[in-house]
């Protein structure tokens, strides 16, 4: 199962890696960072249809915010799931993350194992 | 003979006429009416002839003598001197005449025709003097009425004068109250406004606190996540080593792994200290998020109360606390954010504490801490007051207390935000913190909350 993060900070990958490194052994997963909501775009256009599932955006990034993403990518490839982390979790965000479409959101610092869970059960679902 | 007494009858008649509005004294009328009836007797006794002729003419001379002696020697009728002397020619050829005839006839008869003819000429100077005499009188009434209306318009311009004066005077009043109370409202003005700026860089600063806050998040993310997965993979390290046989220098690599790892549990450890200080700065920016629900502030003040207590209690260092609750049992209902104002309950409750075990320390046992909680009904508003026996707050520092990381409490005890977030959580109820302080006596905080937000007035 292919999925998405995309966050500025590029910290972002090496830390998701060794935190989902065990599952992307087993291969259960394969993780893509893309840091802007420009390269997400880029990364999710490469293939038609993308063999993504999951995109998990931050929400403050410069250019293109993870809320315009997040409608982009349901306008553009309705069938990928997206959820917001960031570490802005008021309900202004909140509720225009939800109204747009958005399958989660997380607020940072992240709770891994909630994050965990959340894959985990895509996975099953699979 | 009878003209003589005619005269006096006049006379009489005229001056009782004459005396105008305050009248003659009494004795004076007296003397009048007297005059007057003497002077009619004497005209009948004149007419009928009946007395002897000489006495009757005498008296009637001593009548006429009298008034004019009356007229000239009397103050109050200083004024009709003049009448007085119109019949006195008259009053002297009769006189001379009398004489005449009284002593000698004879040479009456040679003087009678000069005597009439002066007895004419006493008539027209009485005449001329009696009108002269009119036309005085009548000046004098003019002066006497003009007097008397200068002397009205005088009063009435002094009534004027006070009645202005008595004006002029409430008016004053009326200004210096006026003054008074606009002193009162410029030195309200003044103090709202100090205490606007007050606020509004405490607000400034706590916008800063709370941007700062969000800038150091995500690093201390960072910092945070990487030293757990450290200390993750550590131990999956520690489990691969068990694999390996042993060795010296596989000793040497265990031992210093429990350093690293050590080591990174200092830096999770520190970094979750910051991670604490940083979501407190964040509490700044948290406006507007909670709803205001109906509170039982009685009830929420002693949950909190209690729990900050046990917490206390709880934690390293307890003290003894003597914890008084004083509630207005008649307490309304209130709309509060309970999640944020619990905060300034334990906040305020927690300092009193920490305040109070400086003082134990100091004093030893002779000190019994003691931390008071009341609240009162003030109609339109809600009183809370937090008092504690503690070491008091010097001047100096009260006006910094509320400011964002100011901390009187050693090393890494306090954050300086406890006091800065309650502020701001009593100003998002619309309320006001006020703090007194004796040093070395006690520190009380009074929170006046409105019953009724203006939020909620408006709609």
């Amino acid at each position: 199962m292919k999925i998405l993060f995309v966050d500025d900070e590029k910290d972002v990958e090496a830390l998701f890696r060794q935190k989902f490194r065990k599952e992307i052994k087993s291969g259960e997963i394969e993780l893509a960072f893309a840091f802007s909501g420009k390269d997400a775009l880029n990364i999710l256009g490469e293939e038609n249809p993308p063999k993504f599932v999951y995109v998990f955006s931050d929400i403050n990034m410069p250019g293109m915010s993870g809320l315009e993403l997040l409608e982009e990518i349901k306008t553009r490839f309705p069938n990928i799931q997206v959820s917001m982390i960031s570490a802005y979790g008021d309900s202004e965000n909140y509720d225009r993350a939800m109204s747009s479409g958005a399958k989660g959101f997380f607020t940072k610092p992240v709770d891994f194992e909630r994050l965990k869970k959340e894959i985990a059960e895509m996975v099953k679902n699979q | 003979m009878i003209l003589i007494n005619i005269i006096s009858l006049f006379l009489l008649y005229y001056l009782k006429k004459s005396s105008g509005p305050e009248g003659f004294p009494v004795h004076l009328n007296r003397y009048f009416n007297y005059g007057m009836v003497a002077s009619g007797i004497f005209i009948v006794l004149g007419a009928t002839q009946l007395p002897p002729e000489f006495l009757f003419e005498l008296l009637s001379f001593a009548l006429v003598g009298a008034i004019i002696y009356l007229i000239l020697n009397t103050p109050e009728l200083e004024y009709q001197k003049t009448l007085a002397i119109t019949p006195l020619p008259i009053i002297g050829v009769q006189l001379l005449e009398y004489l005449i005839e009284t002593i000698s006839p004879s040479i009456y008869d040679i003087l009678e025709n000069y005597l009439d003819a002066a007895g004419f000429f006493a008539l027209i100077w009485a005449v001329t003097m009696w009108l002269n005499h009119r036309k005085q009188m009548k000046e004098l009434e003019i002066e006497r009425i003009f007097l008397k209306e200068q002397e009205r318009q005088l009063k009435a311009t002094a009534e004027q004068k006070n009645q202005l004066e008595a004006l002029v005077a409430e008016r004053t009043s009326e200004i210096l109250k006026q003054k008074e109370e606009l002193q009162k409202a410029l030195n309200h003005l003044q103090s709202t406004q100090s205490q606007l700026i007050q606020q509004e860089k405490l607000a400034s600063l706590g916008q800063l606190t709370a941007g700062i806050a969000h800038e150091i998040k995500n690093p201390l993310n960072f910092v945070n996540n990487f030293s757990e997965l450290s200390v993750d993979f550590l131990e999956e390290i520690g489990e691969e080593m068990a694999k390996i046989s042993d060795s010296p220098e596989k000793e040497n690599i265990l031992e210093l792994l429990e350093d690293v790892k050590s080591n990174l549990v200092k830096i999770r450890h520190h970094g979750s200290r910051a991670d604490s200080i940083v979501r407190s700065m964040l509490m700044h920016s948290r406006g507007g998020t909670g709803s205001m629900e109906p509170t039982d502030l009685n009830a929420l003040i002693r949950e909190y109360a209690n729990l900050a207590f046990h917490g206390m209690r709880a934690n390293p260092k307890p003290i003894n606390v003597d914890i008084k609750l004083d509630f207005d049992e008649k307490l309304p209902q209130i709309k509060l954010n309970g999640e944020d104002f619990s905060r300034v309950i334990l906040n305020l409750v927690k300092n009193s504490f920490d305040a109070m075990r400086d003082k134990i320390s100091a004093l030893g046992n002779e000190y019994k801490a003691k931390v008071e909680i009341r609240t009162k009904d003030l109609g339109d508003q809600i009183l809370i007051e937090v008092e504690d026996n503690g070491p008091g707050v010097p001047d100096e520092i009260r006006d910094k207390l509320l400011m964002p990381f100011f901390t009187t409490k050693k090393g890494t005890e306090g954050t300086g935000l406890g006091l800065s977030i309650t502020h701001d959580i009593i100003k998002s109820h619309e309320g006001k913190l006020e703090i007194e302080s004796k040093v070395g006596e006690f520190t009380r905080f009074s929170i006046l909350l409105p019953k009724i937000k203006s939020t909620e007035k408006s709609s």
